[in-house]
């Protein structure tokens, strides 16, 4: 999923200090499961800019709402009418939902509320990694379904560098070298051959650098 | 002689049974309120009781093992740490809110505990006065 956090508080109250009548909108996509901006932090960050105006004695009046997705425009449909009762939105999506109000609502003023992080997985309760980068040329056919583009602090192709000690990643020794961990899965698969093979470049243009990524499905458009 | 500073005790149903007079001692404005269980008291609720003017806050939850919910006192102790974080980030004093294990249906324990609170925001708000 998209991991989220919570933007600093003092960022946000400067982005919407010049309102009185905001909406705090929350998605349930990813950042409600990665408690970010779901229901719950909707009703956290209202009450805490709440407290946070009536201190200096600037109130506000904080509507909180959350729609199943941000990303999608026919969930932002309710955004029609509710535009009109505020003077600013700040939104608890992901970069993506803040980019579509943008897009479809230029008159919105949208803030976003959270900083968009990374693609992870949740491993514990309360702590998400991040497991893929979304380069867009998958290469975890060969490395038994662990990612070194973002796995290993160094993005490398061909093994390990040579500060990997113990299985331990030298930039980030609380972190395992994902290449010690490459190579003894493919061994106790007996794969280990696989790594022989000479791989052909890596297309990082997918990777966004020719702009703009775009996916286009002939056969689901309208 | 009762002095200006308000404290609010959020609590669970069950884990007391004391009224304002057993705590007439504590000379501020004191306000309880009470919740099924403490693993209801919401991060929401804690700054909710600042806002309407709390100098400070105590969440009170049953001993570990004691609560009714199961863990539900231990949500609470959480909650109060992601409470306190976003205190900071508003510049109140982090230790204004506060949480604690009492013993269940033991309001002596809960009174001292409640008590001691109250002498450390008054503390705290005799030294802001000072400065």
């Amino acid at each position: 999923m998209i991991i989220a956090e919570r933007r600093p508080l003092s960022e946000i109250l400067e982005n919407i200090k010049p309102y009185k009548r905001i909406l705090v909108l929350g998605c349930r996509g990813c950042v409600a499961v990665c408690s970010a901006g779901g229901d719950r932090e909707v009703a956290i960050l209202a009450e805490a800019i709440r407290l946070a105006r009536s201190r200096n004695g600037d109130e506000v009046e904080v509507l909180e709402r959350t729609f199943i997705r941000q990303c999608d425009p026919e969930y932002l449909v309710p955004l029609k009418a509710l535009k009109k009762e505020v003077e600013a939105v700040l939104s608890l999506a992901c970069g993506v939902g803040v980019n579509l109000i943008a897009d479809l609502y230029p008159d919105v003023r949208v803030y976003p509320g959270v900083d968009t992080t990374f693609y992870g997985a949740n491993v514990a309760l309360g702590e998400w990694v991040e497991k893929c980068r979304g380069c867009g040329d998958c290469i975890i056919d060969r490395t038994a379904g662990l990612c070194p583009i973002a796995r290993c602090a160094k993005n490398l192709l061909n093994g390990p560098c040579g500060g990997s000690q113990g299985g331990r990643c030298e930039v980030r020794k609380d972190m395992p070298c994902i290449w010690h961990e490459i190579i003894e899965r493919l061994k106790r698969r007996g794969e280990l051959e696989k790594l022989l093979e000479i791989w052909s470049p890596k297309d990082w243009r997918l990777a966004g650098g020719e702009g703009l990524r775009v996916r286009v499905r002939e056969d689901l458009k309208a | 002689m009762e002095n200006s500073i308000k404290i609010v005790l959020l609590c669970c149903n069950y884990t007391n049974l004391i009224e304002g007079e057993d705590v007439r001692e504590i000379l501020g404005r004191l306000e309880i309120w009470r919740f099924p269980c403490s693993g209801q008291i919401e991060i929401t609720d804690m700054l909710r009781a600042f806002r309407m003017g709390a100098d400070g806050v105590l969440v009170a939850g049953c001993t570990r093992g004691a609560c009714h919910n199961g863990r539900g006192s231990e949500r609470a102790e959480r909650r109060v740490l992601g409470a306190r974080k976003i205190l900071e980030e508003i510049g109140i004093p982090m230790d204004s809110l506060e949480f604690v294990y009492v013993n269940r249906l033991d309001g002596g324990d809960f009174v001292s505990k409640a008590k001691a609170f109250y002498g450390k925001i008054l503390g705290q708000k005799l030294e802001e006065r000072r400065r």
